[in-house]
């Protein structure tokens, strides 16, 4: 690869060793720590993505040759196709309201936890329990028996004298079980903050409050500056993942997104073009399409990240 | 093989690791044993182990058998079909068998299979794609009603017989209703794809032409969909928010959930809802649209044995299905857990050795009488796509009363035309 | 929010105030108050699978959403030689797979981190983003390519495309995670370390890795709980039954078609938590103990 190209550089002794090896002194180090990468890249990732691209413009049914057909898929998408429009509803949905709420919540204990409270391993053990369960079928049978219409999350409601709805089996409210569910397993942000807490030097804390700084102050002007990387990381990586979320409804709606459409995810109806009714040609167009969209959403957050993201070089 | 030839195109250098890799290493499956896949519980990959067993006892080649569940099962199948690798013995679904027969990814049996012996004739129709033989039936099964005869008869009533109509089931949502201990008669059919298919073949129509088709018009569809509202409305069935918390699994069926007494299923699943419920259920037919109307209902192959297109051996791949629906010590394993044996030999052998729910679910198979109508046509292509997306879906716009029936009637007929066309075109 | 401000300024300074001490304790009854309530919402549905697992199969579905007691622990029998192979060997196929793939994660995540993160070469941007994209494109429509190429290598049946990858960093996500935990670390300790004559290597041995346990230990976790929960790689690369692992194993209890065994499978579930959660408790002890010895200084 690169690499090699700059082996052969330093026989090259007209020109000055200088500049060459001065060159090779810069680079390759970065790319030999990168070679690793660089081979599992080349070897293993880019095959399979070049591949799903070319199918884009395919019709492929898995069991046959794929066939080009241009555009076609791309044009189906925007014209002719009502549950890719309710996909995206959904999936929007979910990423606007699920994504904030888990970051919150896991900033929020993170920093509650990092108070060196009594008992603090027990409760981070506690907190990171619900993701620890994945999504699996005692997760959605579980979810049935909480919201569904004579399910606890009633029981509770009845208390006050408020009958509520079906929640999980209501067109108007199903979708918001799974936004709960999602939240409900903050754990791996979570922990990513207080690993990033635990980063912090704890002799700025020293010096500030020598200063006489609150503890308030040392909060805005210490912590939160200096997580902003992970902050930064968090926000992106729960978006990349809101984006592509895929098990938790497939595996509380049997894989319908049911009821109705208001769970069908943009990557379950994806799925199910590809394996249920055997279009993996539109199913690559699909995702290649949503990999433009998260694509555009994380640069656009790379070009704000230096105006608020506090880097130490 | 002719997969071989267009992956190759695609990912032809763009992998230069692959391509060197390709040339030096043998394939995967350089093994002699043969591969066989299903998908099923635990019940029935016990009882199909012990077949292979048997199989390789009797001095046949081994077998290497993997079962997975219902969803993991086709995603798993379709990747080793793209991979050329696909397994030598697979279990196919009817819904499945047209897409998986005409693109050869499954090989014609008509040469290899041998003497089935006394096979039901109707049972070796259903296995045939374009008049050719793609999957040997491994049990006959009917759609049924179930019921919960414990509940029913705490209200006074009894488990209708197989002569029973929808206007029985009125009567029956009435006396339900009156009892009023939360549980109504009967879940929401009106998305029940078997169930809509048995009323029309009542009225003389069939779901799907031989020719890929609706075998209805919209008026059918719009008739269908106000008579389950009207139940709807009167309390004879599940609501819709109810309904939809089942998500086709039997642990989440209105039975099992005790919400209703009796609901749409199949004869092969008394088993299976038996042993997760504490009440007593059993099985009766689908109603009848009046008294003396039959020729809904038809004894469908529950699934099939089918030989891989790729398969090195489809002759030995075709001998072992012939050993597990022929051979007699091997029907006893299997029982009724796929369905009634199809060869009248193994059916007439296993007979006295079934459990209770067993004799019910054969005896139910055998003496449908009136109610057995023609066999229909193998399902169109994209059969599949219309049920899932489209019946699912606009039986619930309707009953979550977002859509009218006559809306709901005419989006479906519409939609389900344009999809037929662009599937089979 | 202004309000609670000049309440923390009194903690800091007067130790002796009684009332300041007071006031402490009630933040402290406050703060444990609301995480018990917390933990306990977190640890119902738990509690329920564990209460699921001991009952008879036609009672798990009916006996409503408060876990009943009754000690059947016959499922945890059935369940663990319920297939043709037993949980024994699934255990030991997830722990094998999990153990290879946090080493290989955290050799080569961290590799590729350092270079990102700290060293100049031409094209870093470009393939900082390329590694980005891989993270953004669904693995469903890879599916079929990747296997394909494993298949082609020969890895089919084994469990290398599981483990492989994970050597090669092809998890961006933590080559991500780890490159915005190395910006973290002070700059000065390297260049302090460069005029002393040490090499790109020496830096990412001798500081980098020593000051970033919490983010390596944030990783080993991640590493291990993910690759013990992940079904979909085993499902699709693993054929033989003795190569099965954990979940895989877990997944085949439930058809929804047929007949389930479902104390079985609440059962299997509930010891399938138990290594991860050891995992992640012995873990999370260094996540703590790694700050508290390395301490950094400025």
């Amino acid at each position: 690869m690169t690499v090699h190209a700059a082996d052969a550089a330093p026989q090259d002794a007209a020109s000055g060793t200088s500049k060459w090896s001065r060159a090779w002194q810069n680079h390759a180090p970065g790319y030999l720590f990168l070679l690793p990468w660089f081979i599992g890249f080349f070897g293993l990732t880019i095959g399979p993505i070049i591949s799903s691209f070319y199918l884009s413009f395919t019709d492929f049914d898995l069991l046959t040759s794929p066939e080009w057909i241009g555009l076609a898929n791309y044009e189906r998408m925007f014209t002719n196709d009502r549950a890719f429009a309710t996909s995206m509803r959904v999936t929007f949905t979910f990423v606007l309201f699920s994504v904030p709420l888990k970051l919150a919540f896991a900033l929020a204990i993170a920093i509650l936890l990092n108070r060196g409270m009594k008992g603090l391993p027990l409760y981070r053990a506690v907190f990171y329990l619900p993701s620890l369960l994945g999504a699996s079928v005692a997760i959605a049978i579980l979810w049935r028996q909480l919201f569904a219409g004579d399910g606890l999350v009633n029981q509770f409601l009845s208390i006050f004298g408020i009958v509520g709805p079906s929640w999980i089996s209501n067109p108007n409210y199903s979708l918001w079980t799974l936004i709960v569910l999602s939240v409900w397993q903050f754990g791996s942000p979570m922990i990513i903050f207080l690993a990033g807490l635990r980063q912090i030097p704890q002799d700025m804390y020293e010096a500030a409050s020598l200063d006489g700084a609150s503890k308030w102050r040392q909060f805005w002007k210490i912590t939160l500056p200096l997580l902003t990387p992970v902050v930064f990381f968090n926000a992106i990586i729960q978006t990349i993942e809101a984006f592509k979320s895929f098990t938790p409804a497939f595996i509380i709606s049997n894989g319908t997104g049911s009821p109705i459409n208001s769970t069908l995810f943009y990557t379950l109806y994806l799925y199910n073009e590809a394996f249920s009714y055997f279009r993996m040609g539109y199913a690559s167009a699909l995702a290649w399409f949503l990999l433009l969209l998260i694509a555009c959403f994380t640069a656009f957050s790379f070009l704000t990240s230096k105006y608020w993201v506090h880097y130490d070089d | 093989m002719t997969i071989r030839l267009g992956r190759r195109q695609f990912l032809m250098g763009s992998s230069a690791l692959a391509a060197a890799a390709a040339a030096g290493i043998s394939p995967a499956f350089a093994q002699s044993a043969l591969r066989l896949i299903f998908w099923g519980g635990q019940a029935r990959a016990d009882r199909t182990y012990a077949v292979t067993d048997l199989y390789e006892a009797a001095g046949n080649p081994g077998l290497e058998a993997e079962f997975l569940s219902w969803n993991d099962y086709w995603p798993k199948l379709a990747t080793q079909t793209a991979g050329g690798t696909a397994p030598d013995i697979i279990q196919m679904d009817y819904r499945y068998i047209v897409e998986y027969a005409t693109r050869n990814a499954i090989a014609p049996l008509d040469d290899v299979i041998g003497d089935l012996g006394e096979f039901d004739a109707d049972q070796l129709e259903g296995g045939k794609v374009n008049g050719q033989l793609y999957g040997i039936s491994l049990g006959a099964n009917s759609v049924a009603t179930l019921a919960n005869k414990k509940a029913i008869e705490e209200i006074g009533e009894t488990v209708p017989d197989n002569s029973w109509t929808y206007a029985d089931l009125e009567r029956l949502g009435e006396a339900f209703k009156s009892a009023g201990n939360g549980m109504v008669a009967f879940s929401d059919g009106s998305g029940t794809e078997p169930m809509l298919d048995n009323w029309l073949r009542q009225r003389g129509l069939a779901l799907y032409t031989a020719d890929n088709k609706l075998g209805f018009t919209a008026d059918d569809a719009v008739e269908w969909f106000q008579m389950w509202n009207g139940f709807r409305e009167k309390g004879y069935i599940v609501d819709a928010e109810t309904q939809a918390l089942d998500t086709g699994t039997p642990e989440s069926s209105m039975v099992a959930t005790k919400k209703a007494a009796m609901m749409p299923s199949n004869s092969n699943q008394l088993v299976i809802h038996q042993s997760i419920n504490d009440d007593e259920l059993t099985i009766t037919s689908y109603p009848r649209i009046a008294p003396g109307v039959g020729g809904g209902h038809y004894r469908k192959p529950s699934m099939f044995f089918s030989v891989g297109g790729s398969s090195a051996d489809p002759a030995a791949a075709a001998a072992f299905i012939n050993f597990f629906v022929t051979n007699p010590e091997a029907g006893a394993i299997l029982g009724v857990e796929r369905g009634i044996p199809c060869n009248s030999a193994v059916r007439e052998a296993i007979t006295p050795t079934l459990d209770e729910q067993s004799q019910i679910a054969l005896n139910f198979v055998a003496n449908l009488g009136d109610l057995v109508g023609a066999l229909p046509p193998s399902p169109p292509a994209a059969a599949g796509e219309i049920d899932l997306n489209l019946l699912r879906v606009i039986s619930q716009e309707v009953a979550f009363g977002a859509r009218s029936a006559e809306d709901g009637g005419k989006a479906f007929v519409e939609e389900a035309t344009a999809i037929l066309a662009r599937a089979n075109a | 929010m202004t309000i609670d401000a000049p309440k923390l300024t009194v903690v800091t300074g007067a130790e002796n105030d009684p009332r300041a001490r007071l006031r402490k304790r009630i933040f402290s009854v406050l703060a444990h108050a609301l995480l018990i309530g917390a933990s306990i919402l977190m640890l119902y549905p738990l509690l329920w699978l564990l209460a699921a697992s001991f009952k008879p199969e036609n009672e798990i579905f009916t006996s409503g959403i408060w876990p009943s007691l009754s000690w059947d622990i016959d499922s945890y029998f059935r369940g663990w030689n319920a297939m043709r192979v037993s949980f024994t060997v699934f255990f030991m196929n997830s722990f094998v797979i999990a153990f290879l793939c946090v080493v290989g994660n955290l050799i080569a995540c961290s590799m590729a981190a350092y270079a990102f993160a700290r060293l100049q070469f031409k094209g870093r941007n470009f393939w900082f983003a390329m590694m980005l994209m891989t993270l953004m494109l669904p693995y469903q429509v890879t599916l079929i390519p990747q296997y394909v190429l494993f298949r082609d290598l020969g890895w089919v049946n084994t469990i290398l495309p599981l483990v492989v990858p994970k050597f090669m960093a092809v998890d961006a996500f933590f080559v991500f995670l780890m490159v915005q935990f190395f910006r973290g670390i002070p700059r000065e300790l390297d260049e302090a370390a460069m005029m002393d004559g040490a090499g790109p290597w020496r830096i990412y041995w001798k500081i980098m890795l020593p000051l970033s346990i919490p983010v390596l230990v944030t990783a080993a976790i991640f590493t291990f709980i993910w690759t013990w929960d992940d079904f979909f790689g085993p499902l699709i690369y693993l054929n033989r039954m003795q190569d099965y692992t954990v979940m895989l194993g877990l997944r085949t209890f439930v058809d929804s078609t047929g007949e389930s065994d479902f104390g079985g499978l609440f059962a299997m579930s509930v010891l399938s938590i138990v290594p991860i959660f050891v995992f992640f408790l012995l873990f999370q002890r260094l996540l703590i103990e790694g700050i508290a010895t390395t301490g950094m200084k400025r």
